[in-house]
């Protein structure tokens, strides 16, 4: 028996269970698989829509009350990231930035994303810094797939950044093929590896002058802060990573933080586990089974979290007829009436797609509503991408809402 | 095809190629001979079909840990997809002879344990024969191999007088291969544990579960095994008496890898599969249920502890440090490392031999650095494994909890 269950191994569900495991409760962490950390670039988007975050999240809760950040307050907000950038720091992988200016950070694609902190490791790409008209260099290796530096920098040309592009040599590995984020994250953790690396930058920064060197956020999966640092002595210029596509290692980096602190704490992960159904006693849930060989497994606890995610993570799901369905506990969903409600006509409309603003109703406790406003679980609380009324891409406030609500979860 | 099939092939089209997956396989970390799981699995098995030939032969390489299985955020079945195309290119190339050989450990067992057993286990310490042994059978001199015992577990359970006594509820005790041929006393620590908690312990004949051929891909002498062990297993089942094992692989066999792998889904395969537990996954049910005994002595260690691959994937949590969380003063610091390497007969092979230590070394690491002169393992492979490469002695946890009991 367990004092907190938390369903979901994302930002949301890891920030609560560490919250719920610091006041010395008996806490696990059960989830489907590794999940969203895995697959986003490692910055925290806290509202990307306007240039100061917080101030454009001030203006939201006033307009949109039932929006997540309106439901847990700024308070919660400033906490929560405080406390994961405290976490952050802890594990020599400092989060930068600020609430009040968006940094405006290259893409793998060389687009400019604004976000509201990133990793040490990506703060000299901050896009003001680049325009100081010095030139910038962004490197990577050709067995990289889905990085292509000329891409990236005719690109951030084109939005008056100096940039030029380079591809590396391959330092003899051992290995012919196979050449992933991860693989070669693995390699940078080696100090030969980056000596061959930092050898060929510093030759590029004595025939090009660059100031600043952009490369794919491989830059070391253990150790990243003390990689970064080492191939800028090398190269003699700047060095900032610009997240990859999935498998994103920077993604991964904050997700083994966090799972370092849950466990440090007393905390139990179970991956693997997918929760299908709940055990209900009226307003209270005593159990969830997950699926399990043979037969399902039951697990007891007091308290509830549900961080399953939602469209993107995989705590929603569409089924062949056309409904949504929250997966774990099957809670009544907020969502359009019906399929032809879920787009809108463009792609690319400015408001986006109805769906994506499907997920959990709560109240400000974040425990789950049902579509006449009754209370479903007196203790169950739902954080993250589950919840309702937002669009955690469009808005660009995914890692925001995550941790606001999860830290939100694990303090009530 | 049945709805379990149907899932298995289904699940490639719940891949959404995120290579979580290859990001955390530990084979594809150490080697680029395995390209990684979302590649050879939901990947190429778009290209295999019983109609056409085997098209790449990188899937021999997955170790079958199930890693990938454990992370993928969308349910794709991937350790199963590779196994059942493992075993359509054995049924296509054949089998080389050591596989045939590793495969059935119940064979290898019944050869080396006896009274023979000093002289087998002296001939295979012996550094000639075990390098005539990798260039006759390509088994890698310094893989580890078990030393046989001189007596079966099975022999040893015939001849001893029970401690019980009266009407109690009955348990069948599913041993395998390894208790009864190589590590008696892990048997012996599960019969006494079980009859200190007022149980009646049977012990049915019983055969390999299968698994060293299954993942080797020689499916239809599994499933002779499987089979015969079902119809054994069954009329207790049906009685209603929960089946035990200490080997968390033939456990994860009986109630998941034969049925899915061969496509056995009767009443009879189903109805053993729910009726099998892993021993600490029984015993913590008992506490569960307020009916497991807590006398025990304190035991003051602070002891590394690997959940085995095979473990992990029943999908249960781990239920060995839920039970010996119990016994005062006992602390268990689980690895965090993902597999051993050995995984079965995997890191046996002269080829794999290798991949199977660079695999497991972030365990031994943890284990050395333990500075404790024993772990704790539920899985026999593994144990041998990490033995073998760190020199510390390496137990099942049952053995742990029967001197907690003060049983043994």
């Amino acid at each position: 028996m367990y004092d907190t269950i938390v369903i979901g191994a994302g930002l949301a569900g890891l920030m609560a269970a560490i919250g719920r495991a610091e006041r010395g409760e008996k806490v696990m962490v059960l989830a489907k698989g590794h999940g969203t950390t895995h697959w986003t670039t490692g910055c925290l988007d806290l509202f990307a829509e306007v240039d100061d975050p917080i101030a454009g999240i001030i203006q939201l809760t006033d307009q949109r009350p039932h929006h997540p950040y309106a439901l847990v307050g700024l308070t919660m907000i400033e906490q929560g990231v405080a406390r994961f950038r405290a976490i952050c720091e802890a594990a020599g992988y400092p989060m930068v930035g600020n609430f009040n200016r968006n940094l405006l950070l290259p893409t793998a694609l060389g687009a400019l994303r604004p976000t509201a902190f990133a990793p040490a490791t990506m703060i000299n790409g901050d896009a003001r810094q680049l325009r100081d008209g010095r030139p910038t260099l962004i490197a990577s290796f050709g067995v990289l797939r889905d990085f292509f530096p000329p891409l990236i920098a005719a690109n951030l040309r084109a939005q008056g950044i100096a940039a030029e592009a380079a591809l590396l040599a391959l330092p003899p590995t051992g290995r012919q093929h196979d050449f992933s984020p991860v693989i070669l994250a693995r390699m940078f953790d080696q100090p030969d590896f980056r000596a061959r690396v930092g050898e060929q930058l510093a030759a590029f920064v004595r025939k090009g002058g660059y100031a600043r060197i952009g490369m794919p956020a491989i830059l070391g999966l253990k150790h990243p802060t003390e990689v970064v640092r080492d191939l800028q002595n090398r190269a003699g210029a700047l060095i900032f990573e610009i997240p990859t596509l999935p498998t994103s290692v920077a993604g991964m980096r904050l997700y083994h933080i966090l799972e370092n602190a849950l466990l440090s704490l007393g905390g139990r992960m179970q991956l693997g586990g997918f929760v299908q159904r709940g055990e209900p006693l009226k307003e209270t849930l005593v159990a969830v089974f997950s699926e399990a060989a043979a037969r399902e497994q039951r697990h007891t606890a007091r308290r509830w979290v549900l961080a399953t995610g939602g469209i993107l993570g995989g705590g929603i799901r569409a089924t062949p007829e056309g409904h949504l369905r929250e997966t774990a506990l099957d809670l009544p969903l907020q969502t359009p009436d019906s399929r032809s409600g879920w787009f809108a006509a463009r792609f690319l409309a400015e408001q986006g797609h109805p769906v994506f603003q499907s997920g959990v109703r709560v109240d400000r406790s974040l425990r789950p509503l049902d579509a006449s406003g009754r209370l479903v679980y007196e203790n169950v609380m739902v954080a993250g991408s589950a919840l309702a009324g937002f669009d955690p891409v469009r808005e660009g406030c995914l890692e925001g809402v995550a941790i606001a609500t999860g830290w939100a979860a694990g303090q009530q | 095809m049945d709805h379990i099939e149907l899932s298995l092939t289904q699940s490639l089209d719940h891949c959404i190629k995120c290579n979580i997956c290859t990001a955390a396989c530990p084979v594809a970390a150490v080697t680029d001979a395995f390209p990684g799981p979302k590649y050879v699995g939901p990947q190429a098995q778009r290209f295999r079909h019983a109609a056409q030939p085997v098209p790449a032969a990188s899937v021999d390489y997955c170790s079958g840990c199930r890693v990938c299985n454990q992370v993928c955020p969308t349910g794709v079945r991937i350790a199963e997809l590779n196994a059942r195309a493992r075993a359509q290119m054995v049924a296509e190339r054949g089998m080389p002879l050591r596989n045939r050989i590793i495969a059935r450990s119940g064979l290898v067992g019944r050869l080396s344990c006896g009274p023979q057993a000093p002289l087998v286990n002296l001939t295979l310490s012996f550094a000639p024969a075990r390098w005539l042994i990798e260039q006759v059978l390509g088994i890698h001199r310094h893989a580890p191999l078990p030393k046989a015992s001189t007596y079966t577990f099975q022999h040893w359970f015939r001849r001893r007088k029970s401690t019980v006594a009266g009407r109690r509820p009955k348990v069948v005790y599913f041993h395998g291969c390894s208790t009864n041929y190589y590590e008696p006393h892990v048997g012996k620590a599960a019969v006494a544990v079980l009859e200190h908690l007022g149980f009646e312990v049977i012990i049915p004949p019983q055969r390999c579960c299968g698994l060293p051929l299954l993942s080797n891909g020689d499916f239809p002498a599994a499933q002779k095994h499987h089979q015969y062990n079902v119809a054994q297993l069954l009329p207790f089942v049906r009685a209603g008496i929960p089946i035990v094992g200490t080997s968390t692989s033939c456990t994860l066999t009986l109630k998941e890898e034969a049925p899915e792998l061969l496509g056995l889904h009767g009443d009879d395969v189903r109805a053993v599969a729910a009726g099998t537990y892993d021993i600490f996954e029984f015993l913590r049910n008992l506490h569960e249920r307020g009916e497991l005994r807590t006398d025990f002595r304190s035991i003051e260690r602070r002891l590394p502890y690997h959940p085995p691959c095979q473990l992990r994937a029943h999908r249960i949590g781990r239920p060995v440090l839920d039970v010996l969380g119990l016994v005062p003063g006992l602390h268990l610091d689980e690895s965090r490392a993902d597999c051993c390497g050995i995984a079965g007969t995997y890191g046996l092979k002269r080829e794999k031999y290798q991949i199977a230590m660079d695999v497991g070394k972030p365990l031994f690491d943890f284990v050395q650095a333990s500075g404790q002169n024993l772990a704790l393992c539920d899985s026999e492979t593994c144990r041998w494994q990490i033995s073998g490469a760190t020199g510390v002695e390496t137990r099942h946890p049952i053995e742990i909890l029967a001197e907690a009991y003060g049983v043994l």
